[in-house]
C-alpha cells in the first residue's frame, strides 16, 4: 500500500460513488464514509513513512512529516464530515454528483500534501478547487461559489506563474529542490515567494483576498461547510509554510531594512496578517447569521496561522501548526452543530434561535468545547497555540502585531458569546418547543472532534513534539524543546497538565461549596426578572439582534474591502461594454472592422 | 370592591404568635442542623440587602435612612437591585389593586429566607385612603408580613428603630413569615385572587 | 510528595487571596462610607453577607445556569493557586502572565456562560457591556505588558519581580505605562465611572440580575478572588510585588483603596463612551510609551 493507491483508491471510490449515487443516494454516503475513513486508518497505520512511489515515471509522491500532519488533519475533518452526508435528506438528482466530488477533493488533497513535483501540485491543487466550487454551489443560491471560483482563480494563476517561472529560472519542477535552488540564487526568487505567499493568502482568507470566505461558507450546503472552513482553507498554509521554511525572507531581503531583526518583507506581511485578524474580529462581531459569523472568525484565525509562520521561529511555527490544527477541528464542530441546528430548526440566523440548550444539551457541549478552543481558553488545544504564537511575538517584541493578535483573541470572545448567547442561551422561542436533539449520526462527530480537541488541549505534548520533527524535516536548526511535561518558551513554560489540574482542584472545590449550600429551586425560563411586569412572549424577550451596538457604532464608518473588488467589476463590465459596443454590434461595418483588426494583428505578429 | 370580613381562619402572622416547632427526638445530624440555623441566622440578621417596592409616599423617608445621617449600611443593610438578590421587601404604604399583582409576583421571586416590612398605617388598615376604590386595606391578607412601622409617615428614626427590630427577630429565629406564607399558601393564594382576581390581557403580545 | 505541597501551596495561595480581598473590600467599604460622611460596616462585613447567601434558598434556570458558576469558580481558584505573593509561588516556573490571564478569562467565560443562560435579556446585555469594555482596556494592558515582557526577557510572574528588585521597579522604567496600567486596573475592576456593566439603575445590575442565594454567594467568592488577581497582578509587575508579605501587603491594599475611592466620587460613562476613552488616550500614551522605551533603552528587544 502506497500513497498511490490511496489516492487511486479515492478516486476510484468516488467514481462508483456516483454510479451508486443515481441508483442509490443513501448508499453513496455510506460509501463516502467507509472510504474516507479506510483512507485514515491506513494513513494514521501507515505514518508519515508511508511508502511514496512514482506513477508512470510522471507523478512522484513521497510522503513527508509536514505532509502527513496535513493530510491527517483533513482526512479527519473529511471523515468526521462523512456523518453528516449521511443525514443529508434526500438530495435532488443533481447533488448525486455530491459524493463523487466529495471523495475526489479529498484523494486530491492527499495528492497535494504529498506531490513531489510543483506540477502535480498544482493539478491536484486544481481539481480541489473545481471539485469544491461544485460542491459549494449546491447550497443555497448566489454568488459565493462564483466569489470563490474567482478568487481561487486568482490565487491559481499566481501559483501556476511561479511554478513556471521556478521551472524557467532553475531547470526544475521538484517543490523543495525548486524552493531551495531558488534560495541559493537571487533573480526571479522575489517574485516567487511574493506569488507564492500570496496565492496561499487566497486560500487562507487574509485579509485583501478573504471576501470569499464569508460568501461560500454561508451558501456552502450546511453538511460541506464543516469541510470547506475546516479543512480545505488549510491548503494555503500547507504551501505558505513550505515558502517560508525553504524560501525565507530573510534570505531574500536581509537587506537594507530590517525591523526587529525580521526583513521589511516578512514584517509587512505580518503587517497585512494582524490586519487580518482586525479585520476578520470586527466584521465577525457584526453579522447577524452564526454562519457568516464563523467565516469572519476564520478571517481572524487564519491570521494567526499567518503570523505564525512568517515568524519563522521555532516556537512561532509550532504555534501555527498546532493553531491550524486546534482550527480545523474547532471551527469544524462549529459548523457542524450549525449544520445539525438548521437540521432542526431550519435556520442559522441567529435571532430567530435561542434556548436551545435545553433542547440540544450534548450538541451545546460539543459547541461549547470548540467555541472555547476558538477563544483559546485552556483546557482546550486553542490555548496552546495561542500561548505558542503570543510567547514568540513577545520575545520578537512586534508590538504592532501582538497589539492585534491580543485585539482578536479579546475580540474572539465577544464573538464567541455573541453566537453562544443568541444560538443556545437566551429564551427558547416557543416555536422551537418541540425541537428534539440532533440524531446519534451528527453527535458522533461533534464528540469525536470536540473530545480530541479536549484531550489534546490537556495533552499536547504528543502534538508539540511532531511539530518538532516538522520543524527539523524543513530544515530549522533548533525546535520548540519539550521537557517532561512543560513545553520551553523563550520567556516561560507552558504546563497544560498543571493548569488542567488547577483548574479541576478549584472545580472540585467549587462543586463542594455548591452541594453543601441548600438546594436550588428549579424555575422556568420566563421567570425572570422583569421590574414586576408580567410578559408572555418569550420570542420577544430575548436580546440578539444587533447585539453589540455600542461597539459597532464606534467602527460603523469602517470602508469594506468588496466595494473595491465591485468597482473593479464594474470597471471590467464597463470595458466589456465597450468591446460589445465596439466590435460585436448587428452592424455588418463593424463586424468587418473586428475582423480587418485581428487579420492586421495576425499578419503583424507572424512578421515579428 | 367591598369590605372584606375578617376571616375566621385568619391568624395573625408568626411572630407574635407562633413558635418554631422543636422536635423533640435527639438525633446527631438534626441538632447539628439547628445549631448551624443559629450560625445562620446571625449571618441572615446581619447582611440584610432589601428591595424597597416604593407604593406610597413612606418611600421618601428611605434616602434618609441610607444616606450619611442615618446609614443603614452600619447594619450591613444595602438597598439590592433586584429580588432574586434581595432579602427584604419592603412596601412602603399602601398595596392598590394594580401594585398588589406585582408585588406578590416580586415576593414569590425572592429566595427564602425572604422577610417583608410594611410601612406606615395604610399597610394595616389602609391609612387615611382606607375608603379609596383601588386601595386594599390589609396586607398581611396577602403577604406574610414580619414587621410593621407605626407613622404617617415614620420617622427615619423610627425606620432605623424597625429595622433593629427585624434584626433581633432574625436573630432570635423569629421572623418567619416566609414560612407561614408556604405553610398557608393557599389560604394567601385564595384571598389574592379574590382580592385582584383574574386578569385577561388581549393585544398582540398576550396571544 | 513536591507536587502535594505545590498544590497544597497553591490552594493556601487561594485561601489567602480570598481572605485577604474579602477583608480588604469590607476595609473600602468604610472608607468609601467615611468619604461619604457616613460611618459604614464592620470590616468583616463581606464575610456576613457571603455566609448569609450561602445559606440561602435561591433558584436556578436550568443546568448551564449552575455550570457556568462552577467554571467561574474553579477558574478563579486555579488561576489564583499560580499568584506569586511576596516571593511564595506554588508552581515555580509556571506562574507565566499569558497563562494566568487567559485561566482568568474562562472563568470570566464561564460566568458569561452562567448570565446568559438564565433566559434575562438584562443578563445578556449585561455581559454585551462587559465585553465591550474587556475589548476596551485589555488591549493597552495586554500591550503594555508584553513591553515588560520583552523588556525583561521572561513572562514569569515571580522572576519579574526579582528581577525588579534588582532593576528598579517597572513604574521607573515605564511610568506612562504605569498611568495606562492602573486606568485598564479601574476599568477590570469595574470601578465608576467604567461599571457599565452592572448598572444597577439602568439594567438592574447586569450579569447578576437573576442570581440570588448560593449562586450569587459563588459568584461573590469568585468575584473577590480574580479581584484579588487583577491587583496583584499589577502590583506583581509594576510595583515591584514585595519581599516580605506586609509590603506586599500594603501596596496591594493602597491601590485597591485607591481605586475604590476614586470610583466613590465619580459617575458612569456610556457604554461607548468607555470604548472611546480607551482607544484614545490609553492607547495613545501606551504607544508613546513603547517608543520611549525603545528610544532611551535603545531598543526594547
Amino acid at each position: 500500500m502506497n500513497i498511490i493507491h490511496l489516492i487511486l483508491g479515492l478516486f476510484l471510490a468516488g467514481i462508483a460513488a456516483y454510479g451508486i449515487g443515481r441508483l442509490k443516494p443513501a448508499a453513496a454516503s455510506w460509501l463516502t464514509l467507509a472510504a474516507s475513513w479506510a483512507a485514515l486508518l491506513i494513513l494514521f497505520l501507515g505514518g508519515d513513512t508511508l511508502a511514496g512511489g512514482n506513477a508512470w515515471g510522471l507523478l512522484a509522491f513521497k510522503m513527508t512529516p509536514l505532509g502527513w500532519f496535513f493530510s491527517m488533519t483533513l482526512l479527519f475533518v473529511y471523515s468526521t464530515n462523512t456523518f453528516f452526508n449521511l443525514s443529508v435528506p434526500a438530495a435532488p438528482t443533481r447533488q448525486a454528483a455530491y459524493p463523487m466530488l466529495y471523495l475526489i477533493s479529498l484523494a486530491s488533497t492527499i495528492g497535494v500534501f504529498s506531490a513531489e513535483n510543483w506540477l502535480a501540485l498544482f493539478i491536484f491543487w486544481e481539481i480541489v478547487l473545481w471539485s469544491s466550487t461544485f460542491m459549494i454551489g449546491f447550497g443555497k443560491p448566489g454568488r459565493g461559489s462564483i466569489i470563490y471560483f474567482g478568487m481561487s482563480l486568482l490565487g491559481s494563476f499566481m501559483m501556476l506563474f511561479a511554478i513556471l517561472v521556478m521551472g524557467t529560472a532553475y531547470q526544475t519542477f521538484e517543490v523543495k529542490g525548486a524552493l531551495m535552488a531558488a534560495a541559493q540564487s537571487p533573480g526571479p526568487a522575489l517574485l516567487v515567494f511574493l506569488l507564492m505567499l500570496f496565492s496561499a493568502m487566497v486560500k487562507l482568507g487574509i485579509t485583501p483576498f478573504h471576501i470569499w470566505m464569508p460568501e461560500a461558507y454561508h451558501e456552502a450546503p450546511d453538511h460541506f461547510a464543516p469541510v470547506l472552513a475546516g479543512g480545505l482553507s488549510k491548503l494555503g498554509a500547507f504551501t505558505a509554510l513550505m515558502v517560508t521554511s525553504f524560501l525565507p525572507a530573510s534570505t531574500l531581503m536581509a537587506q537594507p531594512w530590517q525591523v526587529r531583526g525580521l526583513p521589511l518583507l516578512t514584517y509587512i506581511l505580518l503587517t497585512v496578517s494582524a490586519v487580518s485578524i482586525v479585520i476578520g474580529t470586527l466584521m465577525a462581531i457584526k453579522q447577524e447569521d452564526a454562519k457568516k459569523l464563523l467565516a469572519y472568525s476564520s478571517v481572524a484565525n487564519s491570521g494567526y496561522i499567518m503570523i505564525g509562520m512568517l515568524m519563522g521561529t521555532p516556537m512561532s511555527v509550532s504555534g501555527a501548526l498546532v493553531h491550524l490544527l486546534a482550527h480545523a477541528l474547532a471551527t469544524t464542530v462549529t459548523f457542524m452543530v450549525m449544520a445539525a441546528v438548521a437540521r432542526q430548526t431550519g435556520t442559522t440566523r441567529m435571532d430567530e434561535l435561542g434556548g436551545l440548550l435545553h433542547r440540544m444539551p450534548i450538541t451545546f457541549l460539543a459547541f461549547l468545547t470548540a467555541i472555547l478552543s476558538l477563544v483559546g481558553l485552556p483546557p482546550m488545544l486553542g490555548f496552546v497555540s495561542k500561548w505558542l504564537i503570543l510567547q514568540s511575538l513577545a520575545s520578537q517584541g512586534l508590538f504592532l502585531v501582538a497589539a492585534a493578535a491580543i485585539f482578536g483573541s479579546i475580540g474572539s470572545l465577544l464573538y464567541a458569546f455573541r453566537i453562544l448567547s443568541t444560538v443556545f442561551l437566551g429564551q427558547l422561542k416557543p416555536k422551537h418547543r418541540q425541537v428534539r436533539e440532533a440524531p446519534a449520526v451528527l453527535l458522533i462527530p461533534l464528540l469525536l472532534l470536540s473530545g480530541v480537541t479536549l484531550v489534546l488541549g490537556i495533552y499536547p505534548y504528543g502534538l508539540v513534539q511532531y511539530t518538532a520533527k516538522i520543524e527539523n524535516s524543513l530544515g530549522f536548526a533548533d525546535t520548540v524543546q519539550i521537557t517532561g511535561l512543560s513545553i520551553q518558551g523563550n520567556n516561560g513554560n507552558l504546563n497544560a497538565l498543571l493548569i488542567m489540574g488547577a483548574f479541576a482542584i478549584g472545580f472540585l472545590i467549587a462543586l463542594g461549596i455548591f452541594l453543601k449550600a441548600p438546594k436550588s429551586r428549579k424555575v422556568d425560563l420566563m421567570d425572570t426578572y422583569t421590574g414586576g411586569e408580567f410578559i408572555y412572549s418569550p420570542e420577544l424577550y430575548s436580546y440578539s439582534t444587533n447585539f453589540f451596538a455600542p461597539l459597532e457604532r464606534v467602527y460603523a464608518g469602517l470602508p469594506e474591502i468588496s466595494r473595491l473588488y465591485e468597482a473593479l467589476a464594474n470597471r471590467v463590465r464597463d470595458l466589456g461594454t465597450l468591446v460589445q459596443y465596439l466590435f460585436f454590434s448587428p452592424l455588418p461595418s463593424r463586424t468587418a472592422l473586428l475582423i480587418s483588426v485581428v487579420t492586421i494583428l495576425l499578419i503583424w505578429g507572424e512578421a515579428i | 370592591m367591598p369590605k372584606k370580613e375578617r376571616p375566621s381562619r385568619f391568624h395573625p402572622v408568626s411572630h407574635t404568635m407562633q413558635t418554631v416547632e422543636v422536635p423533640t427526638e435527639k438525633i446527631s445530624p438534626q441538632e447539628q442542623a439547628e445549631a448551624w440555623e443559629k450560625i445562620a441566622h446571625y449571618f441572615r440578621a446581619n447582611s440584610l440587602w432589601m428591595l424597597n417596592y416604593c407604593t406610597g409616599c413612606c418611600a421618601i423617608e428611605l434616602p434618609l435612612v441610607m444616606t450619611s445621617q442615618y446609614d443603614m449600611e452600619r447594619l450591613g443593610m444595602m438597598p439590592m437591585a433586584t429580588p432574586r438578590q434581595a432579602d427584604i421587601l419592603l412596601v412602603t404604604g399602601y398595596a392598590s389593586l394594580k401594585t398588589l399583582r406585582r408585588l406578590i409576583y416580586t415576593y414569590e421571586q425572592m429566595g427564602t429566607p425572604k422577610y417583608v416590612v410594611a410601612f406606615g398605617p395604610c399597610a394595616v388598615n389602609g391609612g387615611i385612603y382606607h375608603d379609596a376604590y383601588a386601595v386594599l386595606n390589609r396586607l398581611d391578607l396577602y403577604l406574610p408580613v414580619d414587621l410593621y412601622i407605626a407613622g404617617c409617615m415614620p420617622k427615619p428614626e423610627a425606620v432605623m428603630n424597625g429595622f433593629k427590630r427585624l434584626i433581633e427577630l432574625i436573630e432570635s429565629g423569629q421572623a418567619t413569615g416566609w414560612k407561614d406564607y408556604e405553610r398557608r399558601f393557599d389560604w394567601y393564594k385564595s384571598n389574592q385572587l379574590e382580592a385582584v382576581g383574574e386578569v385577561y390581557i388581549h393585544d398582540e403580545f398576550h396571544e | 510528595m513536591n507536587a502535594l505541597q505545590s498544590i497544597g501551596t497553591g490552594l493556601g495561595m487561594a485561601l489567602f487571596g480570598w481572605l485577604l480581598q474579602t477583608t480588604i473590600s469590607g476595609v473600602t467599604r468604610k472608607v468609601i462610607a467615611r468619604i461619604q460622611k457616613r460611618r459604614g460596616p464592620v470590616w468583616y462585613q463581606n464575610f456576613r453577607d457571603i455566609m448569609k447567601l450561602l445559606n440561602k434558598r435561591s433558584v436556578t434556570h436550568g443546568w448551564a445556569f449552575d455550570f457556568g458558576l462552577l467554571v467561574a469558580l474553579a477558574g478563579a481558584i486555579g488561576t489564583a493557586m499560580f499568584m506569586p505573593v511576596a516571593g511564595i509561588v506554588a508552581f515555580k516556573g509556571f506562574d507565566n502572565f499569558f497563562m494566568i490571564i487567559y485561566l482568568a478569562a474562562l472563568g470570566v467565560f464561564g460566568r458569561a456562560l452562567s448570565s446568559g443562560s438564565s433566559g434575562n435579556p438584562l443578563a445578556t446585555i449585561g455581559v454585551m457591556r462587559g465585553l465591550t469594555q474587556n475589548i476596551g482596556y485589555k488591549v493597552p494592558y495586554m500591550l503594555l505588558v508584553i513591553a515588560l515582557i520583552s523588556y525583561y526577557r521572561t513572562s514569569s510572574i515571580s522572576e519579574i519581580v526579582e528581577l525588579q528588585r534588582v532593576s528598579g521597579w517597572s513604574v521607573l522604567v515605564m511610568p506612562l505605562g504605569f498611568v495606562v496600567a492602573f486606568i485598564s486596573l479601574h476599568g477590570m475592576l469595574g470601578k465608576k465611572p467604567f461599571d457599565t456593566y452592572l448598572a444597577p439603575a439602568e439594567i438592574a445590575s447586569g450579569p447578576l440580575v437573576e442570581y440570588g442565594g448560593k449562586q450569587l454567594g459563588i459568584l461573590m467568592i469568585a468575584h473577590e478572588l480574580s479581584v484579588f488577581i487583577e491587583v496583584s497582578l499589577f502590583v506583581n509587575l509594576f510595583l515591584g510585588g514585595g519581599a516580605t508579605l506586609p509590603e506586599f501587603l500594603l501596596k496591594y491594599a493602597f491601590i485597591y483603596i485607591l481605586s475604590s475611592s476614586l470610583g466613590a466620587v465619580m459617575g458612569r460613562f456610556r457604554i461607548e463612551q468607555v470604548v472611546r476613552f480607551y482607544y484614545k488616550v490609553p492607547i495613545a500614551l501606551t504607544i508613546v510609551q513603547i517608543l520611549m522605551l525603545a528610544v532611551m533603552r535603545g531598543g526594547v528587544r
